[in-house]
């Protein structure tokens, strides 16, 4: 038995997120770069650590290699701990058998003998797919304080955009009294983060009668959330305000990355007291040379600028070279944009040349999208919403 | 691995009143440099990158900010349970005074260290020299010269000083013949680079013999000796790259203002000989809607609206709209307001110009605002 903790953390980072296309060929989503110099996974993580949760399972399945690579031992997140730290946690063989996580909750129950170690009276569950700073320690101690079962973090969503999400619906007290996945007719407008805090007990019992189901989906949102509410156990929302950002899709990692070049910003990277970590990679300073221009932009160590860089993010070790331009974009580490090229509303993946002269998205229209180690020739033109795989 | 067998060891030296105001409160080996590092990143990098996994640093005095700096070593890969990060403070006892006078007498203070590591070969070298080299090549012609000592240095005229350093005579074997030490006009082009590699057991008995005979310092009262008295073979091994010596306010002050040269930044940082830093974790450089920079180097943090040009910005730098700055080196989390111009000027740490500040220096000596001053 590892010492006892009163609360631990399990991320879900197994999903391929699909819907990111070629960013997500190699990776998990978690590991998706954003913001110049963090990756998706920095905000959970990062968090957790501020919010004095030290012990973090990471449950990963698909495409875990470059994931597992940068959680490593965990040091960024001051996770690297005698008692704590963070575990990477894939499925793995039990006895005679041995299967994929099914589903968000099947990740959960495939790991119960891992939680038990810590012998924990509340497990956090996250995912690893949104961009937001919140104090996980707050909606525990509300969670403790309601004495409830479980406790879901929710925010207020235009009404309007209410029946794309999932909708809980609460009394006066935030007592959770239904829960509707996309209602047509929405009846309220606070929709579930995918961030839950569970009394343990509560929720090996659920995991494991949900186990017993063959019809199953074992999934959080679909079945566990839904037999609690069913059997009348107290489930109550936490309000969460601030910036949240679902970065499942091309559109909204762009403008997710956009988000940070207003200023002030939407969610604010320059606060000491919450300070999101990330893995260096240890480089120079950037440099921009005579003849540059660099304006409305985030540029990182690495990167060498001999051209025009507007309104665009530039992760570490980016070169934008004499005569080519980068507007509206998203650049990510170590991408070459070579001499005359043109990137306009685009993301460049990891790795990827934009050979002299190219000619990659434009001023309107859908994102355009290079992807990681992409050779693009001289004079290719990539257009709006296009996305180049090789 | 050879170079396992190689322990290194960084001299911090005596020498901080060399660059003033700037090292009041803080050893040369913790100067702030290009951006992002300190001084002693390169030669700890370096000394990793070749393979040494035990690596002690002998500080003298103001290190508080250097032992912040180096913690436990984890940013080189120097916290492991075998060797690491070894920091080498003066301590009082029975046999030794505290303060060192010499390389020599630090040496003879930290003899219990040496004697327990378990390396046979000995890499000593001192912080005052900003370079980034592989010592691989040094060992091997070490190992296959048949020298007792072999000793680094460098033809690159910028490195002689009127009245200071350590020069070389050399013959065709590549034996150094004479040494002179800070001649008012050295004769022999051949300088020092102070990193000095021969086996731990000759070096402990040479420590030994010189600390019996009251002597301090192990150039001038140890080699020089040696040389001049024959009897040992002391080779020369030429370091043919970038390096610089920080022993002045201007030397200081060339060495950020070249770095920025991208020639001389991808000679001193390449893939092959990373230099590793603590991190500080900010978000990347931002550039507002009225920034103009030119010929620039800039750390992450940075908010930048103004015109920098031909600077080096450390982190967290703030230039606001209207500012000017040209030839500067502006270290972590200095502030510069609106309208403010500034000219050839070093601003430590915290330093903060107020609004249409106006500070010129000349290009051969910068003007100096010391740490966390208002102007």
């Amino acid at each position: 038995m590892l010492k006892k903790k009163e609360c631990i953390a399990m991320l879900l980072a197994g999903g391929q997120g699909s819907r990111l296309g070629i960013l997500t060929a190699n990776m998990a989503k978690p590991a998706i770069p954003y913001g110049g110099k963090y990756r998706i996974i920095d905000f959970p993580l990062s968090n957790c650590t501020n919010s004095g949760i030290d012990v973090v399972g990471v449950l990963t399945q698909y495409q875990p290699l470059e994931l597992n690579a940068y959680i490593g031992s965990g040091s960024p997140w001051d996770l690297d701990l005698a008692h704590g730290g963070v575990y990477v946690l894939p499925p793995y063989v039990k006895g005679k058998q041995g299967e994929w996580y099914s589903g968000t909750a099947n990740a959960i129950y495939q790991n119960v003998a891992f939680i038990e170690q810590f012998n924990p009276e509340y497990v956090l569950i996250l995912s690893g797919d949104h961009i937001y700073k919140m104090n996980y320690n707050a909606m525990l101690r509300f969670h403790i304080e309601k004495g409830c079962d479980v406790t879901i973090a929710v925010r207020e969503v235009p009404w309007e955009e209410a029946s794309r999400f999932g909708i809980m619906n609460t009394d006066a007290d935030n007592a959770i009294n239904e829960f509707e996945e996309k209602p047509a007719k929405p009846k309220s407008n606070k929709a579930s983060m995918g961030v839950y805090i569970f009394t343990w007990d509560k929720l090996r019992a659920y995991l494991c009668d949900d186990a017993q189901d063959p019809k199953s989906s074992n999934d959080f949102g679909k079945n566990i959330i839904p037999n609690m509410l069913r059997d009348k156990q107290k489930l109550y929302a936490f309000d969460f305000e601030g910036y949240w950002k679902d970065v499942g899709t091309i559109e909204s990692l762009w403008e997710a990355n956009m988000d940070l070049l207003n200023m002030p910003m939407p969610i604010d990277l320059y606060d000491k007291k919450w300070r999101i970590y990330g893995r260096n990679p240890g480089v120079a300073p950037h440099y921009i040379a005579e003849g540059a221009v660099t304006r409305s932009s985030l540029i990182t160590e690495g990167c060498e600028v001999y051209g025009r860089v507007e309104h665009s993010v530039l992760f570490a070790g980016v070169q934008v070279m004499q005569g080519a331009s980068v507007i509206d974009s998203v650049i990510m580490p170590n991408a070459i944009i070579e001499r005359g090229a043109q990137v306009c509303r685009a993301i460049v993946a990891e790795g990827a040349v934009i050979g002299a002269g190219a000619k990659v998205g434009e001023e309107t229209g859908n994102i355009a999208v290079v992807g990681q180690n992409v050779k693009l020739a001289a004079g290719t033109t990539v257009k709006a919403g296009e996305q180049r795989a090789e | 691995m050879a170079m396992k067998n190689v322990m290194g060891i960084i001299y911090t030296g005596e020498k901080d009143s060399f660059l003033r105001e700037l090292t009041l409160m803080r050893a040369i080996a913790a100067m702030p440099v290009a951006g992002r590092y300190r001084v002693i990143d390169f030669l700890v990098s370096g000394l990793v990158n070749s393979g040494i996994k035990n690596v002690g640093v002998i500080m003298q005095k103001n290190y508080h900010s250097l032992m912040d700096h180096l913690g436990s070593g984890k940013e080189w890969d120097l916290h492991g349970k075998n060797d690491g990060l070894y920091i080498l403070p003066p301590f009082l006892t029975r046999e030794n005074v505290g303060v060192y006078s010499g390389s020599l007498d630090a040496l003879h203070s930290n003899f219990g260290y040496l004697r327990r590591s378990k390396q046979e070969y000995v890499l000593l070298c001192n912080s005052l020299i900003i370079f980034n080299t592989n010592f691989t090549d040094m060992f091997e012609a070490h190992e296959h010269g048949g020298a007792d000592v072999t000793i680094m240095y460098t033809q690159n005229p910028e490195m002689r000083r009127p009245e200071y350093g350590v020069y070389f005579d050399i013959n065709k074997e590549g034996l150094i013949t004479d040494v002179e030490i800070d001649p008012t006009h050295p004769r022999y082009e051949n300088t020092c680079m102070e990193v000095f590699l021969l086996r731990k057991e000759l070096l402990l008995e040479l420590v030994d013999r010189g600390a019996a005979h009251g002597y301090h310092d192990l150039t001038r009262d140890v080699f020089q000796r040696l040389i001049r008295d024959a009897g040992m073979r002391v080779a020369g091994f030429e370091y043919k790259d970038v390096c610089y010596r920080m022993d002045s306010v201007q030397s200081y002050f060339k060495f950020n203002m070249d770095v920025i040269d991208p020639k001389i930044r991808h000679a001193l940082f390449n893939e092959e000989h990373p230099v590793y830093t603590k991190v500080r974790d900010e978000l990347p450089a931002r550039y507002l809607e009225n920034a103009k920079v030119i010929n620039a180097m800039v750390a992450d943090g940075c908010i930048v609206d103004g015109t920098v040009e031909h600077c080096v910005l450390f982190r967290g730098v703030k230039v606001a709209k209207g500012a000017v700055l040209k030839n500067c080196v502006i270290m972590q989390d200095s502030v510069i307001e609106e309208d403010v111009h500034l000219e050839n000027c070093i601003l430590d740490k915290q330093a903060i110009v107020k609004r249409g500040g106006k500070l010129i220096g000349p290009s051969s000596y910068p003007i100096v605002i010391s740490k966390n001053m208002t102007i």
